[in-house]
């Protein structure tokens, strides 16, 4: 009974500082910040889909993009790496890609940034993208 | 009014324009070319849900969007 300041006052303590720490409108902001970012992308990549990509969204968080060079079929899913599979004609995957804007935008700019560039620059974009093909899933 | 679209860390980063403004349309000109030169690839949209790749500024386009240099993950 004698030891239980010993551990109850330093873990007092530690529980101040946190509960300090946590208040501090740096912290709070910061993460807030990022979710604001974050919805802000989804709504930007939300405003460029086709009405049927959108559903697409809505429904599964992920959509299909037809390849401008090859007329290959994508479907991108929520994410930022290894997230645009590439579908046969029965819907199976055949590949994974994997490329995204450089710096450090939004999960909504990413997924955006890949649909008009498979939409629009296909060959370019594979040529620089790293991949997996069928065996590896 | 015209949109330019900068893709960030924010979510997007926007700039508005009035076409019929010469030193708006010579402001947002420059801001294209400066976009460009940094790397940018800049999309105008054509539809809903369609875009196509610009090269040069298009004073006409509704919404530019300017997306960083794209890169293998």
């Amino acid at each position: 009974m004698m030891y239980l300041p010993f551990f109850a006052v330093p873990l007092i303590l530690l529980a101040v500082v946190l509960a300090a720490l946590l208040a501090e409108p740096r912290f709070r902001g910061g993460s807030q910040a990022r979710r604001q970012a974050e919805e802000k992308g989804f709504a930007l990549l939300r405003a460029w889909l086709t009405p049927e990509q959108a559903r697409q969204w809505d429904a599964r968080n992920e959509f299909e993009v037809i390849g401008c060079d090859t007329g290959a079929r994508y479907r991108i899913r929520r994410g930022t790496a290894m997230n645009v599979h590439q579908l046969d004609c029965t819907g199976r995957d055949v590949a994974r890609w994997c490329f995204m804007p450089e710096g450090g935008v939004v999960t909504g700019d990413v997924l955006l940034a890949q649909k008009i560039a498979l939409e629009t620059m296909e060959k370019e974009v594979l040529a620089l993208a790293n991949t997996q093909t069928s065996p590896a899933f | 009014m015209r949109t330019q679209i900068v893709m960030d860390s924010t979510g997007d980063t926007r700039h508005h324009f009035d076409p019929s403004d010469p030193t708006a349309v010579a402001e947002a000109e420059r801001r294209f070319l400066e976009l460009k030169q940094a790397g940018f690839i800049a999309a105008k949209r054509t539809g809903k849900g369609t875009s196509e790749l610009i090269r040069g500024f298009d004073p006409n386009a509704q919404e530019t969007l300017f997306i960083p240099r794209l890169i293998g993950g």
